[in-house]
């Protein structure tokens, strides 16, 4: 498959990263810039900051939707499924450690939970490389990825139900409600699902990525709603805004799958009595 | 930051050694995959994160109900209640599922690795069907699947109940609930991933020979894994006193 051109793993690395960080960070900056100026701009400032979150989100999926190609292209005996739940599971540990343990220092807190994940992530993908043996040689580069991506998803999703990502201000309106569970499941599964739906022998880069940009969408429109409940209009924004992105990106895959079928035939309506 | 005292190492090692409840607990556990969902082999049929999840949630719910509404509730009596709750979650699963293999799919129950079922003494191998590699839940995988799914609702009963003695003091009561809960939910995923890495999708029970083969690599590997996660348990409970 070397005759098609593919995004290198370290470009979509960057891309989650600088993306989800900037969308992460935007939704605390743009109301404390907003402040500065005052007045009009400054409601409108604090009414799209949270909408950032989930687009930074949307960059982390995408990154770790690639990540998940790579290392469950050798088969991992436990289906697809598995990794994106490891890759949450180690997100939410590293999201909560890193949004606490700063106290008041809350500008680091993403970074250093994008640390944290990354250290669990090398440590699991180091024991599953040399004591569970797995042999699979992009596992310990792969779980780092994930558990990162994970995290910034976690983050980015709270964010955008919450506001910003203090971390009093998720537990009130993230944990007290349930929506960390909506985060949580829905956050895996626009993760796994793109390379669960497209694995195969024809499997394509491009294709799963716009897949992800659609999973991720839809969970941003998902988040919306609750955010609708916690935040009132920013939730409506975050709501159009994914549903928008959904279209466009569904569209994009929906095209992809059009070109890379060999032919697309209709079948017709089932025969009402038998041939 | 908090100061390194006994109680906190104590936690630390009380969650490492939860999930590594979890872990072992996997081990136990028939998973059959989705060639068991087709009735080709033993075992429950679907993956090992489902399962173990779902009944280690369920044990976490009982767990909870356990700590929230017992006011005596001990570490003992909230382990028990998890183990309680995922026991009767497999078990009823299991339930479920023989009755389709019987009386939908109509197969006899009959496990590939072992000649003779270690509890009834049944022969297995006559019953097997051509190209399978056993079909349905025989007694030994089902009285297999109850003690893992007890290890494992144990395991998250324990680590729950340790949270909220951690967290409780420092944040509102609903808060504290609500982390707990999420952080043990956390643990658990990661915990029951890393045995199916280990197992390779599928186990039949405590009687496959895979068992032996792999559990002891698992159950260190969780081990650490859970130890950190442990720490950063307690080190999340240092950031809450502001």
């Amino acid at each position: 498959m070397s005759d098609i051109k593919e995004r290198s793993p370290n470009q979509l690395l960057l891309f989650g990263i600088i993306g989800g960080l900037l969308g992460i960070y935007l939704t605390y900056l743009l109301p404390f810039a907003g402040d500065k100026i005052g007045g009009n701009p400054a409601i409108l400032l604090r009414t799209i900051a949270p909408t950032f979150g989930a687009l930074g989100a949307i960059c982390a999926v995408m990154w770790g939707a690639d990540a998940v190609r790579r290392v469950a292209k050798y088969g991992l005996g436990t289906g697809v499924p598995s990794i994106g739940q490891i890759a949450m599971g180690m997100g939410i540990i590293a999201a909560m450690f890193g949004l606490a343990i700063v106290k008041t220092i809350v500008l680091a807190g993403p970074i250093v939970a994008l640390v944290t994940a990354s250290i669990i992530g090398f440590i699991i993908g180091w024991f599953a490389q040399h004591v569970i043996k797995m042999k699979i040689p992009v596992m310990i580069r792969c779980m780092t990825e994930i558990a990162a991506s994970g995290t910034i998803i976690i983050i980015g999703f709270s964010a955008a139900v919450a506001g910003n990502f203090e971390f009093a201000n998720i537990v009130t309106l993230v944990f007290d409600n349930g929506v960390i569970l909506a985060v949580f499941w829905v956050g895996a599964v626009a993760m796994l699902h793109p390379f669960n739906a497209c694995l195969g022998p024809d499997e394509k880069q491009k294709r799963l990525l716009y897949l992800a940009g659609s999973t991720g969408a839809i969970t941003m429109a998902i988040i919306g709603i609750a955010a609708i409940m916690t935040l009132g209009t920013s939730g409506i924004l975050t709501l159009f805004i994914g549903i928008i992105l959904w279209i466009v990106f569904y569209k994009k895959f929906w095209d992809e799958v059009y070109h890379d079928a060999s032919s697309v035939v209709g079948t017709g309506l089932i025969p009402k009595t038998e041939a | 930051m908090v100061a390194i005292d006994p109680a906190l190492l104590t936690n630390i090692l009380l969650i490492g050694l939860s999930g590594t409840l979890i872990c072992l607990a996997v081990h136990f556990i028939p998973v059959g995959g989705a060639p068991a969902a087709m009735a080709q082999a033993t075992g429950i049929g679907t993956g090992t994160v489902e399962l173990a999840a779902g009944s280690g949630l369920v044990g976490l719910i009982t767990a909870s109900y356990m700590y929230a509404y017992e006011p005596l509730a001990n570490i003992p009596l909230v382990m028990a209640a998890g183990a309680m709750g995922s026991m009767v979650m497999l078990a009823s699963t299991m339930f479920a599922g023989s009755l389709i293999y019987a009386y939908g799919v109509a197969v006899p129950f009959a496990s590939a690795q072992v000649k003779k079922d270690p509890i009834t003494g049944d022969r297995q191998d006559t019953y097997i069907s051509k190209g399978t590699q056993g079909q349905g839940l025989p007694t030994i995988c089902f009285v297999s699947g109850v003690v893992g799914a007890a290890l494992g609702g144990a395991g998250g009963g324990l680590i729950y109940f340790v949270l909220m003695d951690l967290y409780k003091p420092l944040i509102a009561l609903t808060s504290a609930f609500a982390v707990a809960g999420v952080f043990t939910m956390g643990v658990m995923y990661v915990n029951s991933v890393i045995p199916s890495y280990g197992v390779g999708g599928t186990i039949e029970g405590v009687h496959d020979p895979k068992f032996r083969r792999v559990v002891g690599k698992d159950v260190i590997t969780s081990f650490f894994v859970s130890i950190l996660c442990g720490l950063l348990a307690v080190l999340i409970a240092g950031g809450m006193s502001i």
